[in-house]
């Protein structure tokens, strides 16, 4: 097949007008497939019809045209040897037609659809199962000589982070990806252009834009949006209209004179390749082709942006300074440290939200523990975060196995933290950047230490920007780090990194960011000094300061900053932030504060109130009618508070706390305070749950209030162990994903003494069984929705006899029933919680 | 804006007759707030003939089996709903993954609003499933026919396998971002397929019921249960 004249893709795209092919499955139905039938087949058995489709499109003028391999992927195709025939004979039908039509000049273009299924942790498809079902049709398609890789109708940006990273790890092909957008300018699962083109950029793709979803002229404002953002060529690949249902069939109505004329408005935009998706035809193609070649073609202009994204939203550093929240880290934090040990992700997951609750822009995450997996915790503890909140993470980590974990499974483009100027860290840290994208942080500091002076952290700024476009990490995807260093151990420290902020700034034109409370390690009233140091720090150019973002002081000093830097709009910033605060009477400002770590005065009062405690709890002041009246012990403590078994029974969180401070400041005992106050009021809304006066909601507010009361008295306990009642192992079944029941267990459990196992959803039955058999498990909780996934619990309890039989197991879940347990062989049916309480009383007595 | 009837959300969380206490409902408000901000609503839906209803070869039951774009169907319960039918229209709805990530959230501290934000995402999805059954309604309406109950893969004897043809015809993870678990279960949860049949005659109740679904009588949640 020799490609005669055909020059490499990319010494074209970009730089001349390129077209691609129309629809593919519109053109099969009208030669006969059927509606359940899969298209790729036909390359096996009806070839003809195939290279007639190519040549259709390389007689109308298109440059790139794609195999028929849009579905062809291992959950549609199981079996391997079929899926290599399909994929094979698409690339050598492909090759034929561009014979057939002396085509020689035009590109295959290897064509991956979505797999249909959604990723962990909102779906099922695991991210790295996703990367093997696109690796392998990659490495077949390749080596049958496919001249490019083209990902298109992507709807979730994590899918095309799968499919990007399999297409670069399988072949050394261009990758060119379009996704989908919606009216709304989204992907279907919240994306927008910024964050999408970001992460695409950051993975390097060779081009990307959109295709399929709309018309050309809906398309035209995420085109806008696409040029206007984008650094590598921009494809658009509309579909002829907007789909209609006529007699079960889809059809679009754009037909190719309008179409062309769409097109030509679209390519003036600004845009490198066009093309067409569902409905377009070989006419639209080739009116296209006529309507655009002559246009002038203007090249894609470089942005240089410097950008981080998360699965919906993309931040922009430099634009003015950002808060990077630096709460989740274990750095001086006893209950961080019990909690990574612990394997307790909820902990974490919590400081994450109360930091965006704050104002974060950035979330820092560093799990580093000498004695804990780091790179599985960052890899836990990134999905989870990404799955619940929309901030960009900052992978924190100095080990480059955890960093490379992080950033492989994060659902974005991250910020990096960090690389520094020692050869080792650059050789190690930037080729990770510069294949899945991140802004780095780079620390002005290297083999000789960090230097005393401004000059010498310039020096070595210059070095790691030098580094970084060795490898091919562009100059704005580097944030320099200028290093604060307490003051209270050399007083010009403050002075030298401001002037280094200075420098990066004027000189280097470069971003900076800052751990800014280090400055005033070991002085008084720290969150003082950091205030002003933060202020006069984004004098002098901080892009990004690394703080808590619960700090009244700082976080106030940042919002009068931007007020008076005309970056606040009629100041409402300041005013809301205001508004939020608590501030602490001036007692506290002297008594307390001083002396804590590291900016890791935890919420305490004084601190922003960030989370509506409780929720409604919190606000409930109206008595709740139809509770049972009090159950002995002290109703109204002297302040006329309430008393703690009144605010549990009301499900208000922070009143339970406060009085179970109370109680302890009077100098009840704990264990006396647990037992006689909290316990009984549990059981009493227990009871009134189980006779159907108060319903779920109030139950778990109780939970919940009477949670936040043990948190206060736990303070007290630290160092004495409260004996947990028992250990239970809670799980979802595998293929189950709804995990709210087992939710509701849980926390009912937790509040009745008992330590559990949160094995979380989808969890495969060896799972479970291995993890009884470490713990030695006395009792497993099991939850399966859905009939379809009771069949796994059936199989977790035959397992569990067979390796564990003294494991006893009970089972709940919407289709559960008495019968249906027993059928299963489970001990014990709970209709709700509360009869899982009782069963785990009678199993540990 | 979706419409949500607030005792339906009432009815999800178990309160059948009784009325939540203040701070329930203020949280149910809250709730349904947040969730109208993170929804993203979308629907199809394609009208298909139903090709042919035969009996089944040679089985003892003999169950009529439906064929309707390429599916063969054999499912008592729904013959019984398509009765006097020539055509369907099958659906597809969603809220989008908003509410399964505010759920999740909530999970991790406050299991009371994860559990009212389910109950209230449960109403809203079925709340917008019956608006636009109502346009499915209106446009079988301009051509003269009627429609009946919608009726979901899952209802009665129609076997759930169903939603992955639905899926494939409909293209709903390309069309509204829907698509399914191995186990068959659609992401975004607050999701909802079904065929609505097509009728040249009037028929009682148009709109979905617990009435005619065969579950409803080991149902929690079933309507006009004490």
């Amino acid at each position: 097949m020799a490609g005669v004249n055909r020059r490499p893709l990319l010494e074209r795209l970009g730089k001349e007008w390129l077209f691609f092919d129309g629809g593919t499955g519109t053109i099969l139905q009208e030669k006969g497939l059927q509606g359940g039938e899969l298209p790729e087949r036909w390359n096996l058995t009806r070839p003809e019809d195939i290279i007639d489709l190519h040549c259709g499109y390389l007689r109308a003028g298109c440059d790139i045209f794609n195999t028929n391999t849009f579905g062809a992927n291992a959950l549609k195709f199981p079996d391997e040897g079929e899926l290599r025939a399909i994929v094979e004979a698409a690339v050598s039908l492909a090759q034929e037609a561009r014979r057939r039509t002396g085509r020689g000049d035009a590109y295959i273009a290897l064509d991956i659809g979505p797999t249909g299924r959604l990723l962990e942790p909102l779906g099922d498809l695991p991210f790295e199962r996703a990367v093997d079902l696109f690796g392998q049709v990659v490495r077949i398609g390749a080596a049958a000589g496919a001249d490019l890789v083209l990902i298109e109708t992507m709807s979730d940006s994590y899918e095309s982070k799968a499919a990007v990273l399999a297409a670069k790890e399988n072949c050394d092909l261009p990758v060119l990806i379009t996704n989908v957008y919606d009216g709304s300018g989204k992907l279907l699962t919240g994306g927008t252009v910024a964050s999408t083109v970001a992460m695409l950029e950051g993975l390097r793709v060779d081009g990307l834009g959109v295709n399929c979803g709309m018309g050309p002229e809906q398309m035209i404002p995420i085109v806008q949006q696409l040029v206007e953002t984008a650094s590598v060529p921009v494809l658009v690949n509309p579909n002829a209209g907007l789909p209609r249902s006529e007699n079960g069939r889809t059809v679009y109505d754009v037909d190719p004179e309008t179409f062309a004329v769409w097109m030509k408005k679209i390519a003036a935009m600004g845009v490198q390749a066009v093309g067409g998706c569902c409905g377009t035809t070989p006419d639209h193609i080739r009116r296209t082709v006529e309507a655009v070649r002559n246009l002038p073609f203007i090249p894609v202009s470089r942005k240089h942006r410097t950008v981080v994204s998360s699965y919906s939203q993309a931040v922009e550093i430099g634009k003015k300074p950002l808060i990077i929240g630096e709460r989740i880290n274990p750095t001086g934090k006893k209950k961080f440290k019990e909690a990574l040990r612990d394997n307790n992700i909820e902990y974490i997951l919590e400081e994450g939200l109360r930091q965006e609750d704050s104002g974060a822009h950035i979330l820092d995450v560093n799990v580093g523990l000498p004695e804990i997996d780091e790179p599985r915790m960052m890899e836990t503890v990134v999905t989870r975060l990404q799955s619940i909140l929309a901030l960009p993470l900052q992978i924190d980590t100095s080990d480059p196995a955890a960093m490379e974990r992080g950033m492989r499974l994060y659902n974005g483009k991250p910020m990096v933290n960090s690389v520094n100027g020692k050869r080792e860290s650059l050789e190690s840290v930037l080729p990770l950047v510069a294949k899945y994208g991140g802004v780095v942080v780079g620390l002005t500091l290297d083999e000789g230490g960090i230097p005393e002076t401004a000059d010498g952290r310039i020096e070595i700024a210059k070095k790691i920007y030098r580094a970084a476009d060795r490898f091919g990490v562009p100059r704005e995807d580097v944030v320099i780090d200028a290093l604060a260093m307490t003051i209270s151990s050399d007083t010009k420290g403050a002075l030298v990194t401001l002037e280094t902020l200075r420098r990066v700034r004027d000189e280097l034109g470069g971003h900076t960011i800052l751990g800014v409370s280090n400055i005033s390690f070991g002085l008084p009233e720290r969150s003082v000094i950091n205030a002003h140091f933060l202020t006069m720090a984004m004098q002098m150019g901080l892009s990004c300061a690394i703080m808590n973002p619960g700090n009244e002081d700082m976080i106030l000093a940042y919002r009068a900053f931007l007020a008076l830097s005309d970056m606040d709009p009629q100041c409402m910033g300041y005013i809301d932030t205001c508004a939020n605060i608590v501030r602490r009477p001036a007692s506290a400002n002297i008594s307390g504060g001083a002396g804590t770590a590291a900016g890791d005065a935890a919420a305490a009062p004084g601190t922003l109130a960030a989370v509506p405690e409780g929720t409604a709890g919190g606000r409930a002041n109206a008595g709740a009618p139809g509770l049972p009246g009090a159950a002995g012990g002290k109703n109204q403590d002297k302040s006329g508070a309430m008393s703690l078994a009144e605010s549990i029974r009301r499900g208000m969180g922070q009143k339970a706390a406060e009085a179970a401070s109370a109680l302890l400041a009077e100098g009840l005992p704990a264990l006396e305070l647990i037992n006689r106050e909290l316990i009984p009021a549990l059981d009493v809304v227990g009871k009134g749950f189980e006779k159907g006066t108060i319903f779920l909601p109030q139950l778990l507010m109780s939970a919940e209030a009477a949670k936040a009361a043990f948190e206060v008295i736990k303070e007290t306990m630290r160092d004495e162990k409260r004996e947990a009642r028992g250990r239970i192992i809670l799980a979802t079944v595998k293929g189950d994903i709804h995990d709210i029941g087992k939710n509701i267990v849980k926390v009912m459990l937790e509040n009745y003494g008992y330590d559990i196992l949160d094995l979380g959803k989808d969890v495969a039955p060896e799972t479970i069984v291995e993890t009884a058999q470490r713990e030695k498990i006395r009792l497993v909780g099991l939850s399966a929705l859905m009939t379809t996934t009771v069949v796994s619990m059936e199989e977790t309890i035959r397992q569990l006899r067979e390796k564990k039989p003294d494991t006893r197991v009970v089972v709940g879940g919407a289709v559960m029933t008495q019968e249906y347990a027993d059928s299963i062989g489970a001990d014990c049916y709970a209709p709700d919680a509360m009869a899982t309480v009782h069963y785990a009383e009678e199993v540990f007595g | 804006m979706i419409e949500t009837d607030k005792r339906e959300v009432y009815r999800y969380l178990g309160y059948r007759k009784n009325m939540p206490d203040e701070a329930v409902v203020r949280l149910v408000d809250e709730c349904l707030k947040d969730l109208q901000e993170a929804v993203t609503p979308r629907y199809i839906f394609r009208e298909y003939p139903i090709q042919s209803v035969y009996p089944a070869g040679g089985s003892a039951a003999q169950i009529p089996v439906l064929r309707i774009a390429g599916m063969e169907i054999s499912s008592r319960s729904l013959m019984r709903n398509l009765r006097g039918c020539e055509s369907v229209y099958l659906m597809g709805t969603t809220l989008g993954l908003g509410p399964d990530r505010l759920i999740a959230r909530a999970s991790v501290k406050h299991m009371s609003r994860a559990v009212i934000l389910q109950a209230a995402a449960a109403a809203m999805i079925e709340a917008w499933t019956d608006r636009v059954n109502g346009e499915i309604i209106q446009a079988a309406a301009a051509k003269g026919l009627y429609c009946r109950p919608r009726f979901s893969p899952g209802y009665g004897d129609f076997p759930l396998e169903f939603q992955e043809d639905l899926a494939r015809i409909l293209r709903l993870q390309k069309e509204i971002g829907v698509s399914l678990t191995e186990s068959m279960l659609m992401m975004p949860s607050k999701s909802v397929t079904a065929v609505v049949g097509l009728s040249r005659e009037k028929a009682g109740c148009v709109l979905h019921g617990c009435e005619e679904c065969t579950k409803s009588q080991d149902c929690a949640f079933a309507r006009n249960k004490v």
